[in-house]
Order: C-alpha cells, then sequence, then structure tokens
C-alpha cells in the first residue's frame, strides 16, 4: 500500500511538469483566442501523457477528466469562434485545476462538483462534434490477427 | 498452480530473462510500473527511453529484442520510431509492440498498417505480458 503511495506522490511530482505546460497553453490561447489556437495540439498532448500515466496506475477520475480535456482540446483547434473557443479555454481551466488537486488527492471519494464538471466537459465536447472514435481492445486484437492470416 | 503449469512458467522464466527490452514512454513513474509487470513474467533487462529520438540513438548503440513504445510523444511519437524500426532490414528481428492509451481508429489502423507486433491498451498487466508480448516474440522468432 506504502508502495503505491510512494509510486503516486512521484506521479504527481513528475506530472508536475506537465501540467505547468498544458497551463502555459491554455494562458497563451486566452492572449490570442484565435491567432494561438493551435497551441490546444500541446494541451492535449500532456492531458494525454496525464491520462495514460492515470490509466496504467488505475486512477480512474483523472483517466476521465484528463481524457476529457484532451478531446476537447484536439476539437478545439477546429473552432473558428471567439466565444465557442472561450468556453472551451475556461471548461479546460476548471479541468486542469481538478486533475492538480486529484493529482494530490487522489485517494478523494468523487464529489458533486466532480460530476458536474464531467456533465460541463461532455456537454462541451459534444458541441465540438464528440469525441473521436476509439477501438475496443478486442476490435484491435481481431485487426491483428486478420493482418497476420493475410500474411 | 499444478507442477506441470509451474514448471511451464519456470521455463519461460528462463526464456525471456536474457531479452534486452527497450521500453519508451515520456513518464518515468510509468515506466517503473510497466517493468513491474515485465519483471512479473521473468524479464530482467531493460533500458529506457523518455521519446523516440532519444530511443533511436540507444537502438543505433545497443542490440534489443523487443521495443514496447507508448505511442504519443516528442520529439519522435510511438508510429515514427516504428517506421523508422521497419524501414530498417537489421531490425526486422525486433518485436515492437505498442502499449499506449490511444486506441483512436485512426491512430490503431495506423500502427496495424506499419507493421507493429500487438497493440496493447493500458494498463499492461502481467496476464497481457504472458500472453500477448510472448507471442509477438515467438512471431519475431526471438523465443
Amino acid at each position: 500500500m506504502s508502495d503505491r503511495k510512494d509510486l503516486i506522490a512521484s506521479l504527481a511530482n513528475e506530472l508536475g511538469d506537465f501540467v505547468k505546460i498544458a497551463e502555459d497553453a491554455l494562458k497563451e490561447i486566452e492572449a490570442d483566442l484565435i491567432g494561438n489556437k493551435e497551441k490546444f495540439s500541446i494541451f492535449s498532448e500532456k492531458m494525454f501523457t496525464i491520462r495514460g500515466a492515470a490509466q496504467q496506475l488505475e486512477l480512474p477520475e483523472i483517466k476521465e477528466i484528463a481524457g476529457l480535456a484532451e478531446e476537447i482540446g484536439i476539437k478545439a483547434q477546429l473552432a473558428d469562434k471567439k466565444p465557442q473557443i472561450r468556453k472551451c479555454v475556461g471548461a479546460l481551466w476548471d479541468a486542469l485545476t481538478t486533475v492538480k488537486y486529484l493529482l494530490i488527492n487522489h485517494e478523494s471519494e468523487t464529489s458533486e462538483e466532480q460530476d458536474i464538471l464531467k456533465n460541463r466537459l461532455n456537454k462541451t465536447l459534444e458541441a465540438l462534434g464528440g469525441a473521436r472514435e476509439t477501438f475496443s481492445p478486442d476490435d484491435i486484437m481481431k485487426m491483428l490477427e486478420d493482418r497476420d492470416s493475410d500474411d | 498452480m499444478s507442477l506441470e503449469k509451474k514448471f511451464i512458467k519456470i521455463i519461460a522464466t528462463m526464456s525471456v530473462s536474457g531479452i534486452k527490452v527497450l521500453m519508451v514512454e515520456d513518464v518515468n513513474t510509468v515506466r517503473t510500473h510497466l517493468k513491474e509487470a515485465m519483471r512479473a513474467a521473468g524479464f530482467e533487462q531493460f533500458e529506457s527511453a523518455s521519446n523516440g529520438e532519444e530511443a533511436k540513438q540507444k537502438i543505433e548503440m545497443d542490440t534489443y529484442q523487443l521495443i514496447l513504445a507508448d505511442l504519443i510523444m516528442s520529439p519522435t511519437n510511438g508510429i515514427e520510431l516504428l517506421d523508422y524500426i521497419r524501414a530498417h532490414p537489421e531490425y526486422s528481428k525486433v518485436a515492437f509492440v505498442m502499449v499506449t492509451a490511444d486506441s483512436t481508429k485512426e491512430n490503431v489502423a495506423t500502427a496495424v498498417g506499419k507493421g507493429v507486433d500487438d497493440y496493447l491498451i493500458k494498463p499492461l498487466t502481467p496476464d497481457a505480458v504472458n500472453q500477448r508480448i510472448m507471442k509477438a516474440l515467438k512471431k519475431r522468432k526471438v523465443i
């Protein structure tokens, strides 16, 4: 148990740098919503890293919130109206703040605020066209088997 | 565990203990966690790189039989690293397994099309190592 605590403490410490880069990207987008919207890709890349780490270490809340933020960042690059981009930035700031909190307090129970945030992130993502399509692990295994049987 | 299963496990452990693994992952804590899953299956030799570019430098300096790589990293992501490996015939016996949280259709299809030996979605577990990574190593005739 203490090993896991140490591991997660080490993760929180290490991910601090990734969070900082994501924060800087959001600040730059806020300063020029249209001119800097390509910086959403930097934000999304860092959210992907955090989601991947949370997925490997089985931290479901961080995984879910970082995953939604990652997808919003990907889709927000295609938004062309300032109010829409501003709305995305606002939601992503809240997501980032919550991820930071959860990295430190990973044992805290899911709060009503987190549920409200996830609902808001889901709605923001839906307005942008929804998340990218994914394959299940079984789909991937089948694709590999089909490919190898053709060889 | 039956005596037969114990015997099979000991043989499998012996056969992979000499395999040199390169883990390409940008979070050190995650690399540590991945190594734990690999150690449980008998792997003992690991090197690490935090992105594809660093991995290429290590591959040019040393010989690896297995590469485990995340997908989104910079500079040089997992797909670009896979491209590099498959473009060099001298690495044809290197098993390349993607271990990532990215299951988007576009990226999975690209990796499969470019010759990834397996594509595992995190978390990597000892079971996945025993079943899928062993299969990838057999496919490349490493074991």
